[in-house]
């Protein structure tokens, strides 16, 4: 890449570096903003969190190294190992719900019904809905005497306590996840469902292959890739929840339905104790980043999805 | 058309093209109803599922022009045999709400009009340069999709204070500045723009900016307007942030301001309904607004 390779009309301006250098630092000047943006509000912040989950830290006197300190604390913690189960089943139940209702939509509405498209951009604006009033509505719905009951009872169903029974707490909270989060991904898996190549599935009907063996063996497959995407970012999206569980059930009776976002923010806010609020943060991030490296290798085939 | 329906990461609201690309499959064998009955039945039971699903939000729309003592009577009774629409001023005279939306809308525009150049920007750079460690710093910034706020909570919020950010627009705007999923989506769009463009332009003497400008934004208008609408829709849907750096009420947004307002009036149901209302419109006319523009988007291609 010198500049003897570039014939000398293509020098313009800046004959001090080469035409490739300079596109070159274009493309480093275009990313460069975000780079020092992620080192001052993320990467800089996460380094801080590891260092501060070593000490005791209260905001008002300076920081004492403590060690492993906080870290044993919380594992004798029956409040933490709690709401670190909490968080796991929830993460775990919302991200395989999500997906596959999202699915479900998509292929609902991929049937090529008229009108299907209208349907798709009602559900889709639940979506767009402020999470704050999504919490409060269904605080409403699932009250005792609320909507969801009210529609259950004829299927025999009695009174659920959906907000203060231990056990139907966190599928209720759940069931709110999915329904705010599977719309979007409905979006995300009906375009992916719209791209796929139909020669496929002319051949396999040439075959004589049904609609059920179709779709397991060709749309599946095909739509792998979309799947990593959706498991992944509905992981993400479902470790991070904060308004759900604090506005619908304050934790739900006793710590049913507390997430460990909920503690990191009590932990270090309302007690002051900044420095197990870190060590509780890191915690939280290595199970996102234990999830999210446990997908990589479940799809491991299909890289390209960021290619 | 088909340009942004093929978008891997798929978030393009556009519409579908209802005979192309689609994998309904023909089955050659006679079908046992025919086409127009099934389609008849397929819309009974789509539009089923589809009101079921926006229930929630026509409850809400509902709830709020209720009065008061009907809200946990009411099993059927979803238009308001008497309209209360008063529970609007009310609601909003009980605090300082149109402050509370004042300040929500300067924090979510920053963010939005943040989002929509600085990820721009970076997806440009991350598609189309090759530069010694790009590939790390995809990675790099991929990799911050696991670093949330509510994981980096402790230590940004000592990082505004140390800024002396506190209770401020800047405070509460920064964080959310740059994200790391619209470079992801600004990136997975300009992928797919051919690179001879680019190249041709450069060929004919086009500046970079130029390039960008004339060439790259007007090929991703459908994203930019995605990521326009999800960054808004994410900062206005911001609680536990503004929760930590806000304590004046005059700073306050309306997530916060509606939470405290149920906590000092017992939760009035109505009122929290109406407000909860006109919360959600904001990004319903933003979606609805720039829906057109992501259909006026598909109409320019060409190699101009």
């Amino acid at each position: 890449m010198t500049t003897a390779a570039v014939p000398r009309s293509r020098r313009r301006t800046s004959w001090l570096i080469s035409y490739r250098r300079r596109i070159q630092l274009w493309g480093v000047g275009f990313v460069l903003p975000t780079l020092l943006f992620l080192a001052v509000f993320k990467y800089g912040p996460m380094l801080w969190a590891i260092e501060l989950s070593f000490h005791t830290y209260d905001m008002v006197s300076t920081p004492r190294y403590s060690g492993l300190a906080n870290y044993r604390a919380l594992m004798d913690d029956p409040v933490f190992r709690e709401t670190l189960l909490n968080t796991i089943v929830y993460i775990t139940g919302s991200t395989v719900l999500t997906t596959l209702v999202g699915l479900g939509l998509a292929l609902a509405i991929n049937t090529g019904i008229p009108g299907a498209r209208h349907c798709m951009t009602l559900m889709f604006l639940t979506n767009l809905m402020p999470i704050i009033a999504v919490c409060l509505v269904w605080r409403f719905l699932l009250h005792p005497f609320g909507l969801v009951n009210q529609m259950l009872a004829p299927l025999g169903v009695g009174r659920v306590d959906w907000l203060t029974s231990s056990w139907a707490s966190m599928p209720a909270i759940i069931v709110v996840t999915v329904w705010r989060f599977a719309p979007y991904f409905m979006v995300v898996f009906l375009a992916a469902l719209l791209a796929l190549p139909r020669d496929y599935y002319e051949a396999a009907e040439l075959e004589g292959a049904g609609p059920l063996q179709r779709f397991w063996n060709i749309t599946l497959p095909l739509l792998a890739p979309t799947m990593f995407f959706v498991v992944v970012v509905s992981a993400l999206l479902s470790a991070r929840i904060f308004l759900m569980p604090y506005i619908i059930t304050g934790g739900g009776p006793g710590n049913a339905t507390r997430v460990l976002s909920m503690l990191i923010y009590e932990t270090g806010f309302s007690y002051m104790k900044m420095g197990q609020a870190a060590a509780i943060s890191v915690i939280l991030f290595s199970i996102m980043f234990v999830f999210t490296v446990l997908q990589m290798r479940l799809f491991s085939r299909h890289e390209q999805v960021f290619g | 058309m088909q340009n942004a329906a093929q978008q891997p990461s798929g978030l393009s609201t556009a519409p579908l093209s209802e005979g192309e690309g689609r994998a309904r499959p023909r089955s050659r064998r006679a079908p046992l109803l025919g086409r127009r009955t099934r389609a008849v039945l397929g819309l009974i039971a789509l539009s089923i599922l589809t009101f079921h699903f926006i229930l929630p939000i026509l409850w809400m729309t509902s709830a709020s022009f209720q009065a008061s003592d009907k809200m946990f009577k009411l099993t059927t009774e979803w238009i308001p045999s008497v309209w209360h629409p008063e529970n609007f001023p009310n609601a909003l005279s009980r605090a300082a709400f149109p402050t509370y939306f004042f300040n929500s809308g300067v924090v979510s525009i920053a963010v939005m009009a943040s989002n929509v150049v600085f990820c721009t920007l970076a997806g440009y750079g991350l598609a189309k340069f090759r530069f010694p460690g790009d590939k790390l710093v995809l990675l790099a910034i991929l990799s911050t999709l696991m670093l949330p706020l509510e994981v980096t909570l402790v230590p940004t919020f000592l990082v505004i204070h140390k800024f002396g950010w506190m209770n401020t627009y800047q405070g509460v705007a920064g964080p959310l500045l740059i994200d790391a999923f619209g470079i992801f989506l600004m990136r997975q769009s300009i992928l797919s723009i051919p690179t001879d463009y680019i190249e041709a332009a450069r060929i004919d003497g086009a500046g970079e900016l130029r390039i960008l400008g004339q060439i790259i934004v007007p090929q991703c208008i459908p994203a930019l307007a995605v990521l326009a609408v999800l960054s808004f829709r994410d900062s206005w849907d911001q609680f536990l942030w503004p929760l930590t750096v806000i304590s004046k009420d005059s700073m306050r947004t309306f997530p916060l301001g509606l939470v405290q307002f149920g906590e000092d009036y017992g939760n009035p149901p109505t009122e929290q309904m109406a407000i909860a209302v006109l919360a959600t419109l904001p990004v319903f006319i933003l979606f609805i607004v720039l829906q057109r523009w992501v259909n006026r988007g598909f109409g320019l291609s060409g190699l101009k």
